[in-house]
């Protein structure tokens, strides 16, 4: 049965994570008083990149990025306990596995920009890495609080237990910086700096197009959907109702609530400068440690 | 206050003989054919009278005198006086002074005449080829009356636009020749330190189509209007408008005061859509999609009055010498007003959402800043200059059409960045809205179109400026034999603006240069108006078409 959990999370979220985007598009759509393209297009989107040519910029890297960076972000996705339960493989990681492939996908997208030599690529990767290393330690953080009060870094362990005791101080401190740094971590406005098509026309992947593109786009919405995921897990209390389905279906009636934020938060923001954010995220860091530090005392 | 007396006293006192003749055809537009050793003597004592360098003139005398004849005008805003000093070269050594080192703006209409004229202008700073395409073979200049107006001559071989030298430790950014922040094509080279704009070398003009010469030598006074207006994509009305003046100048005639009102209306009806289509492209450039799609939807109702009155949803083929080709009836007097109704109470929302933004104002407040005193060096004209606390406004300073009837204000503001470009340009659409209120109550009755009595008569000059959206357009125009104009010359308001565009990019940050090249609202159609150009995608390299097809067909097969 435990391993039957893990086809479950990587089926929910690769047939998922189109629809949300797609839910976002929708959304932002009606905020500009537009009808807005179909809730199922991004699947479209994907199916008719995979079916084209497939161009490179010559090098092996190019080529290989963005199924590191797909593969690394199915990796992170597979420990995830859906449905609040654990799988076979959740017991075998800790949180420092997730971090580190997290990271990994990141930096996927910075070694295919940068094989890539383009000019627009190399910023948006210069952008993309101050952005990593700023929000990164808000998730760090996020784990590190379950970790704190169980005194364990499992996966489980760590990430229920962050709202085991009731909303301290140090847990609401922490969900605030959490949402904050949601934008970030799925690369929407106010935060979609690296990105910025008026400025560096998307950025590091300006010269991905077809299937190569296609994966990292698909990296791109499962990453959003695991950080939104992440939060329902961690700081919605479970609402277990003995049915591992419903218990699914629960969690991603809240990931869509989270989605809404998500759209809603970028359709009203203009982007923010590399160097505006980096203040902002200083901020952020900061909240975040604050959080850990009361939670040692048990606040 | 200074009288036209007055300044031509002034002149002719200090220069004495240096100052030849002065013309006066018309009450506001001194003419003043000057000695051509004195021009930038003469330029700065204008400028020191608190006249404002609109554009200079170049034009082929050949025929007759065997020179080549320029101009340089000045407006002269406090007193409503337009001050045109005219002189001339023989056309084997058509060399003048520059007036570049002390009016930077004219830089490129001096540029523009080497390219075009081949005039020379010593003391020029940049002295590079500005129009032409680089492989535009030397010595060929298109403008002069020898050159047909459909020569193609055969391209110069092995040559490229070298940019500037990028200052030191600097990396350059392509933005251009295509590049989602430019509309249109051309192509900015950003020298940059880290994200922080070190400096640029502009290339443009890629989009030349060559207007003026097809107009002077193809067209006739009644067909060109039609050419004018697709100057630009967007203010149509305004080259449309500003040329049919300047004929009608030229030949001394008055059209009727009801044509007169619809071309005030037409002129604020393209205000109010070119300000509301600016909001949205701002807000694109900022990252803020919403006010883009918001402020275009606002838009749309006055594009579709627009198909209503003129037959083009874009508002063309309405103005021509003489008058105006459409009435507007009751009828569409209510539809226009109601429209205009909706659009204030959906602008004061949006107006009230943006000042209560905090992130717009971080994105906008102190970027692309200068100060007054370099706006004013710069010549910088309309929202742009009115930002930094120029007040200058042609339909006050210089009425035209019914402006001298309209009561209205002129916004100006002296935050000097992008956000007063944004304020200026929000206020202006509600005043545009004003305009047209009274202009629709008060228009009298009377035919719309007036015929001309009689041939208008050869080398009259007639200078015009009309205040488009962006800022001011000017149109110089010298009558002509054969129904046509011999000269016609159009500055639109990009054409100086851009050339304060690298000061204001000085010292901020890249991604700041969408907006700050947007808040100039580029139009570079208007500002390219003859040649296409072809340049390298913008690194600085000196490949061969051969060389980069073949490349080109080595990365699409290693894809494979």
């Amino acid at each position: 049965m435990d391993i039957l959990y893990i086809a479950v999370n990587i089926l929910v979220f690769l047939l998922l994570a189109p629809l949300f985007e797609g839910v976002i598009r929708k959304i932002t759509a009606r905020v500009q008083s537009r009808q807005g393209p179909p809730v199922i297009q991004p699947y479209y989107d994907l199916l008719k990149l995979l079916g084209k040519q497939n161009l490179s910029a010559g090098t092996v890297v190019f080529k290989f990025a963005p199924m590191l960076a797909l593969a690394s972000i199915l990796g992170v996705i597979v420990f995830l306990p859906l449905g609040y339960q654990a799988n076979y493989l959740t017991k075998y990681a800790d949180v420092i596995t997730i971090i580190y492939l997290l990271t990994l996908g990141g930096v996927s997208v910075l070694l295919g920009a940068l094989s890539s030599r383009n000019t627009y690529a190399a910023i948006g990767s210069s952008r993309e890495m101050i952005t990593m290393i700023m929000v990164e330690p808000v998730l760090a953080m996020t784990f590190i609080l379950g970790a704190v009060k169980v005194k364990s870094m499992g996966i489980a362990a760590s990430i229920s237990s962050v709202t085991a005791g009731g909303y301290g101080a140090s847990v609401i401190v922490m969900m605030a910086a959490y949402l904050m740094a949601l934008q970030a971590f799925v690369g929407r406005q106010p935060f979609d700096i690296a990105e910025a098509e008026v400025e560096i026309l998307e950025g590091p992947f300006i010269e991905y197009s077809g299937p190569n593109y296609a994966l990292f786009k698909y990296y791109l919405i499962l990453k959003q959907m695991f950080y939104a995921a992440l939060f329902v897990i961690v700081f919605i209390p479970p609402f277990k109702t003995g049915w591992y389905g419903a218990d699914v279906l629960i969690q991603m009636a809240f990931v869509l609530v989270v989605f809404i934020g998500i759209a809603l938060m970028g359709a009203t923001h203009p982007r923010l400068r590399i160097d505006q954010a980096q203040k902002f995220y200083a901020v952020l860091i900061a909240a975040s440690l604050a959080a850990v530090g009361l939670s040692v005392y048990g606040i | 206050m200074l009288t036209i007396e007055e300044v031509k006293t002034r002149l002719k006192n200090k220069y004495q003989s240096a100052v030849k003749k002065f013309e006066q055809p018309y009450g506001t537009r001194l003419y003043a054919d000057i000695d051509k050793s004195k021009v930038r003597e003469i330029s700065n004592e204008i400028i020191g009278m608190g006249g404002r360098y609109l554009v200079s003139v170049g034009y082929d005398n050949i025929a007759r005198d065997k020179t080549l004849g320029l101009i340089h005008a000045f407006s002269l805003d406090r007193d409503d006086i337009f001050v045109c000093l005219r002189t001339a070269a023989p056309v084997d050594n058509p060399t003048f002074d520059s007036i570049t080192p002390d009016i930077p703006n004219a830089g490129w209409s001096e540029r523009e005449y080497m390219d075009l004229l081949g005039m020379k202008f010593s003391g020029h700073p940049k002295p590079k080829r500005l129009i032409l395409a680089d492989d535009w073979p030397e010595g060929v200049y298109p403008l002069r009356k020898e050159v047909p107006w459909n020569l193609m001559p055969p391209p110069a071989e092995n040559v490229a636009y070298q940019l500037d030298e990028a200052p030191e430790g600097c990396t350059t950014i392509p933005v251009g020749p295509f590049h989602p922040t430019l509309h249109e094509p051309a192509h900015f080279a950003v020298y940059v330190d880290g994200e922080t704009i070190k400096g640029c070398d502009y290339r443009g003009f890629m989009v030349h189509r060559g207007l003026e010469k097809l107009c002077q030598t193809q067209l006739t006074y009644n067909e060109i209007p039609f050419v004018a207006e697709r100057i630009c994509g967007i203010c149509g009305s305004v080259h449309a408008t500003s040329y049919s003046q300047a004929v009608e100048m030229a030949a001394g005639f008055r059209i009727s005061r009801r044509a007169e009102f619809i071309r005030t209306i037409m002129l604020e009806i393209e205000r109010v859509h070119s300000h509301l289509l600016w909001l949205g492209v701002a807000g694109h450039l900022i990252g803020f999609d919403t006010i883009f799609m918001q402020a275009w939807r606002v838009r749309e109702a006055i594009m579709w009055f627009g198909e209503k009155l003129t037959g083009n949803r874009k508002t063309y083929g309405m103005i021509v010498v003489g008058g105006v080709r459409r009435d507007i009836s009751p009828e569409l007097k209510d539809e226009l007003l109601g429209i205009l109704k909706t659009i204030e109470k959906e602008l004061v929302t949006i107006h009230k959402a943006i000042v209560g933004d905090s992130s717009i104002h971080r994105r906008t407040k102190g970027v692309g800043r200068i100060t007054t005193d370099e706006t004013r060096l710069w010549s910088l004209v309309g929202p742009v200059a009115r930002a930094r606390g120029v007040d200058i406004d042609t339909r006050r300073d210089h009425p035209y059409a019914a402006y001298d009837e309209m009561r209205f204000d002129v916004p100006v503001v002296d935050s000097c960045d992008v956000w007063g470009t944004v304020v200026v340009r929000i206020l202006e659409t509600f005043e545009a809205i004003k305009i047209i209120r009274q202009a629709l109550d008060t228009m009298p009755a009377g035919p719309t179109m007036t015929e001309f009595a009689e041939d208008i008569k050869p080398y009259q000059h007639a200078i015009t400026a009309v205040e488009a959206p962006r800022g001011e357009v000017v149109h110089y125009l010298i009558s002509g034999e054969e129904n046509r104009p011999e000269r016609w010359r159009v500055r639109a308001p990009t054409y100086p603006n851009l050339q304060g565009v690298p000061a204001m990019l000085l010292g901020d940050q890249f991604a700041d240069l969408p907006i700050i090249i947007g808040s100039i609202d580029p139009c570079f159609s208007c500002t390219d108006r003859v040649v296409k150009v072809d340049i390298r995608s913008g690194r600085i390299s000196n490949l061969t078409g051969g060389e980069l097809e073949t490349i080109s067909r080595a990365k699409k097969l290693a894809g494979r």
